[in-house]
């Protein structure tokens, strides 16, 4: 009865709601993707049970090691973001006149439709597009480019995409963090005579340690599920060179109706993804992870 | 015990929040079954005179054409009065999941509009019923054969073509005259094209055209996917190799886009005049017409060029009867009633379509043009009707190979890959997919 009065009952009893959808919409599909990448469920025909033979398909399919690999490529963003995006912070927490402005405009693309995005950078890029009609009456091209058809430039293109629209988050998550330090350390820096860049690097960066350690956590994790840029604009192709590993698993999942593979995908990718966290996490205790 | 007060009412919000959003949850989602308006009754033990609802799915056709099928719809029920049918539409990119979602859940549609790609997808996978059970020899005969074929695997048939389009070949009258080239006596074949792509290049330095890399592009050149048997692949010889050749030669030239182009893209090319020819379906049109009215008031259409194989390529809408469908003979009725002759010449009038029955194109709307694009476009394709079939006739596994053949072309042609390892690691996925 005491507990029932307890705030700890309170606190459980406004998370419940958000556990039950995490249990049924998370947990629940995490967990039941074990038995069906033991089958050959295709929702639509009789299942049976294949044993193991779906991972030993996995690991002989050229087409899922390529999307494996363009995955772990993907994380090559990752810290372009996260630089331009401390960058970006540290440059919007300035006390300039209009900055709030700034701060709208760059989280803009954070809040507009991936679709959207998708699309209208599919125009600029086009042949007859934008992007190549700048860089070609600046020089720096000769002749158009067809950015996202040609196996040397589709996947930057495509990782410059993801950073352009993720940059306004990460600012944001930085800019908080940013508020956060105390401005008596940089007053006493300066008193010392340290200039701008030394106050960046031995106040801000050390500070910021823990939102670095946040932001590039959920950044590998975002880079190697990257999925709707990459379907919208590409569909894996041309060939291969854009086929990363979650296009590949919904591409074999709900346009081939393969779900017992594609369950057996998903888990392989999702053991991938749990390592490159436990990377992560060592990195940064390397460093230290909590400076204060 | 002010604290206790507090701790009460965070519960009793807690409480209403949950019952709000348990209520929330289980309002109003999901389309109501109806109720069914006539009883059965159980004195009768014949199946057909039970009460049935037909779950009816097509793609994209609402609203559109609602009352083209409320008519159809009523026409049927009256002549079949134990029959409802419960028409509901959906976009292209929601049928196949949607389909998936009910059959994983037992509520399994009874009569389903599908392209012939997740047709022969879903027949490979035993999901769709054999129509061969409720269908007479006659009433297959209605049906164009190549456009029937389609969906045939092995000897089971897995639907009943709906309406169809064959592409046929729009020109831009001003880019075509200003190279010097007449419109009004055009390529026959896919040769004669290319020489005219090289002549507007060459005069104009616009592009010829664009293409989208799938299978079809064997299909054209008579180059079999599948062996006869249909359980390996039959494609790596030295035509495919030579009909690869010749298009990454033509892409060099910069007289075919070196670029995959879905219709959207190609539709973009040729409005904004970077290319002077569309190969495309009749819907093509609608999307000009919108996008860029003066080029639309300066396009002509003609009889697609063919290829090696001298054939002309179908792209067809099928109706399926699933196999977790409860009412499977009514459902074949129904999907009978919905593609004979009559109907689909009435929906080809008012969807300006091509139909798949061969009494239907025997209809003046389809011999007389009234010179409009539009008319132009009909009689060009409808007169390649018999000669038409899918390009991935009764392969299994469609999606699976379709998306492994495309992938494997643009290696060759965007990515510079070798031609003959290519072919060969295409053929050997091709071999393990039909091995799955």
């Amino acid at each position: 009865m005491r507990w029932i009065r307890s705030e700890s009952f309170a606190a459980w009893a406004f998370m419940t709601p958000g556990l039950i959808i995490i249990a049924v919409f998370v947990f629940w599909p995490i967990l039941y993707g074990i038995p069906l990448s033991l089958t050959n469920y295709s929702v639509i025909a009789e299942t049976k049970y294949v044993g193991l033979t779906n991972f030993k398909n996995a690991f002989l399919d050229k087409n899922f090691t390529i999307s494996l690999w363009n995955s772990l490529l993907y994380v090559i963003v990752v810290p372009f973001i996260q630089i331009f995006s401390i960058l970006m912070a540290i440059l919007v927490n300035s006390r300039i006149p209009g900055i709030k402005l700034f701060r709208a405009a760059f989280y803009i693309p954070v809040v507009t439709s991936m679709v959207a995005v998708a699309l209208i950078w599919s125009w600029l890029l086009s042949n007859n597009g934008v992007v190549n009609y700048l860089l070609m009456k600046v020089g720096i091209i000769s002749e158009q480019i067809s950015w996202l058809s040609a196996s040397e430039t589709a996947l930057a293109t495509l990782m410059f995409i993801t950073m352009w629209k993720a940059l306004g988050y990460y600012m944001m998550l930085y800019l908080a963090g940013l508020q956060g330090i105390p401005n008596d350390l940089y007053e006493a820096a300066r008193v010392d005579g340290a200039n701008r860049l030394q106050l960046i690097w031995s106040i801000t960066l050390p500070l910021l340690r823990p939102h670095i350690f946040f932001c590039s956590l959920i950044s590998v994790m975002g880079a190697v599920r990257v999925f709707d840029e990459v379907y919208i604009l590409t569909k894996g192709g041309p060939g291969t060179s854009t086929l990363v590993s979650s296009v590949y698993i919904f591409e074999k999942g709900i346009n081939q109706f393969n779900f017992g593979y594609a369950s057996a995908l998903g888990l392989i990718v999702s053991v991938l993804i749990g390592g490159l966290s436990v990377l992560v996490f060592k990195f940064n205790q390397k460093g230290g992870v909590n400076p204060y | 015990m002010r604290r206790n007060r507090k701790g009460m009412k965070l519960t009793c919000l807690t409480v209403l929040l949950l019952a709000m959003f348990i209520s929330a949850c289980s309002g109003g989602g999901g389309t109501a079954e109806p109720a069914d308006p006539k009883p059965a009754d159980p004195g009768k033990g014949e199946v057909s005179s039970e009460p049935v609802t037909l779950k009816f799915w097509t793609i994209a056709l609402q609203p559109k054409f609602n009352d083209y099928f409320n008519k159809l719809i009523t026409e049927y029920e009256a002549a079949h009065e134990n029959v409802t049918i419960e028409w509901q539409d959906y976009p292209y990119d929601a049928i196949t999941q949607k389909l998936l979602t009910s059959s994983a859940s037992n509520t399994s549609p009874d009569v389903v509009n599908l392209n012939t790609e997740f047709a022969n997808q879903m027949g490979t996978k035993g999901a769709l019923v054999d129509l061969n059970e409720y269908l007479t020899a006659e009433e297959k005969a209605e049906y164009f054969d190549g456009i029937f074929d389609s969906t045939v695997l092995g000897d089971k048939a897995y639907a009943l073509p709906w309406y169809t389009g064959t592409e046929v070949l729009f020109m831009n009258k001003k880019i075509v005259e200003a190279a010097g080239l007449d419109p009004a006596s055009p390529p026959q074949t896919r040769e004669e094209l290319a020489d005219w792509a090289r002549t507007v290049k060459e005069k104009t330095g616009k592009m010829g055209y664009a293409l989208n890399l799938v299978t079809k592009l064997l299909t054209i050149d008579g180059i079999p996917i599948l062996n006869e048997d249909k359980s390996a692949a039959a494609f790596n010889t030295p035509e495919m190799a030579a009909t690869v050749e010749n298009l990454k030669k033509l892409m060099d030239e910069g007289l075919i886009v070196k670029e995959d182009s879905d219709l959207g893209k190609q539709v973009q090319f040729y409005s904004a005049e970077q290319t002077a020819f569309v190969l495309a379906g009749p819907t093509f049109i609608n999307f000009i017409k919108t996008s860029a009215p003066e080029i639309y008031e300066n396009t002509v259409a003609v009889s697609l060029p063919t290829g090696k194989a001298g054939l002309r390529l179908s792209n067809s809408m099928d109706l399926v009867v699933p196999s977790k469908s409860k009412h499977p003979k009514e459902a074949a009725e129904f999907a009978k009633f919905i593609t004979n002759a009559e109907n689909q010449t009435a929906f080809s009038k008012e969807a300006n379509t091509l139909p798949s029955t061969k009494k239907s194109v025997e209809d003046p709307f389809f011999t007389e043009s009234d010179g409009s694009l539009e008319a132009e476009a009909k009689l060009a394709s409808s007169q390649s009707l018999d000669k038409a079939t899918d390009h991935m006739v009764g392969v299994p596994n469609a999606s699976d190979i379709n998306s492994a053949l495309a992938r494997g072309l643009q290696d060759m042609l965007l990515n510079g890959k070798e031609i003959q390892a290519t072919l060969k690691s295409m053929e050997t996925e091709v071999n393990n997919i039909l091995k799955q």
